[in-house]
């Protein structure tokens, strides 16, 4: 034990260097593959100070399970779901690609993915949205609505107008400060479950 | 002569080892990477473990099954980083 | 033999800094790749070295489902890219 005693100082030593490297992760993806890193070396620094179950635990338990289930776990909360259209996408294909496009650029800064769940008519789409099945619907409206007379006048004249409506708060600021798309108008839809007001 | 020939193969290994994870640093492409650091973990930690197999033969059944699981596991893991990054890769191409 | 030691774990100091160095996803899972067998074969050894079966059988355990995780990281990660592209 005594000539091996240098080695198992460095080898301790790699434990907090690898626990750092970690916790400086930004990407939640990049992460999970530090703690693989951090479990296997974790694993051999538990290993070589002789306690073996715990060394197997940490391969076992800490690295394989942990990491699986989270990674299933980060991969379906990181995503907002985008209720659409279905005949939607026929009339103003290219700039309603343009519009997801952006969106998508927007989530990707926030390490968030797009999901595009298409729906047969008007009427689904906004049971969708009031029974949270997705997080936001964007349709082309027909008829403008009183409260947006407005902004519909505005965007009248190249005739494809989008209608955004989000139910998530954070998500409404972020897409009220980053998405400048031409043509789509956004609005926040108060969550019908809860009663009291946000400022 | 016996503990020479075990320490040569450990030094093989431990050479092989830093021979491939020495590409790792570059800027290849990472299926060049993935079959320098396959290949040459894979025989590195063979080498260094018929060296201890040599030189302490006592230990025999673990080292014959590490070797085994060692040839094995790491073949597939090959496989399966290949095809898994490979088809990343196309998507985000097209 | 503490000479083997220390050039292991300087062989497996390359990997960690490529991890924290590359910023790509897959080259993480490389270096990932490379220092769990790298780990599992440096416990082998120093089992080796003491006559420790236990070590060893935790090592030899460590080194066939070290591979196994990255092989379902793998394919979650794939996943994950499939569907956001």
């Amino acid at each position: 034990m005594n000539e091996n005693d240098l080695s198992v100082y460095v080898i301790t030593a790699l434990l907090p260097l690898t626990a750092f490297m970690l916790i400086f992760q930004v990407n939640p993806y990049h992460a999970l593959v530090m703690r693989g890193i951090l479990g296997a070396i974790a694993a051999l620094v538990y290993a070589v100070l002789g306690a073996a179950d715990v060394a197997l635990t940490e391969a076992l338990v800490g690295t394989m399970l942990a990491i699986t289930l989270y990674a299933v776990a980060v991969r379906s909360s990181l995503v907002m779901r985008l209720g659409i259209l279905k005949d939607l996408s026929t009339q103003g294909e290219r700039q309603f690609e343009q519009l997801l496009d952006d969106l998508r650029i927007i989530l990707g800064k926030r390490h968030m993915r797009l999901e595009v769940f298409p729906y047969t008519d008007m009427q689904s789409l906004d049971q969708a949205l009031i029974e949270k099945e997705v997080h936001a619907v964007c349709s082309q409206r027909s008829q403008p609505q009183s409260d947006f007379e407005q902004d519909y006048a505005a965007c009248e004249n190249d005739k494809l107008c989008f209608h955004t409506a989000v139910r998530v708060q954070r998500l409404y600021e972020i897409m009220q400060a980053e998405l400048t798309s031409p043509g789509n108008i956004l609005t926040y839809v108060k969550p019908s479950g809860s009663k009291e007001e946000h400022s | 002569m016996l503990n020479v020939l075990s320490y040569t193969c450990i030094g093989l290994g431990i050479i092989f080892w830093f021979w491939g994870t020495s590409h790792l640093l570059g800027n290849r492409s990472i299926l060049f990477k993935l079959h320098s650091l396959s290949v040459s973990d894979t025989l590195g930690s063979m080498s260094i473990i018929i060296g201890l197999l040599i030189k302490i033969p006592s230990e025999w059944p673990l080292l014959i099954l590490a070797i085994i699981s060692l040839a094995i596991w790491n073949t597939v893991l090959g496989y399966v980083l290949a095809y898994c990054s490979s088809s990343g890769d196309n998507y985000e191409r097209e | 033999m503490n000479l083997v030691i220390m050039a292991m774990i300087l062989a497996l100091l390359i990997p960690i800094y490529e991890a924290w160095k590359n910023d790509e996803v897959w080259q993480r899972m490389l270096a990932f790749a490379s220092i769990a067998t790298k780990t599992a074969i440096m416990a082998l050894v120093i089992s080796v070295l003491r006559d420790d079966w236990m070590i060893g059988i935790v090592a030899v355990i460590i080194l066939s489902v070290g591979n196994a995780a990255l092989m379902l990281l793998a394919h979650v990660i794939k996943r994950i890219n499939d569907v956001s592209n």
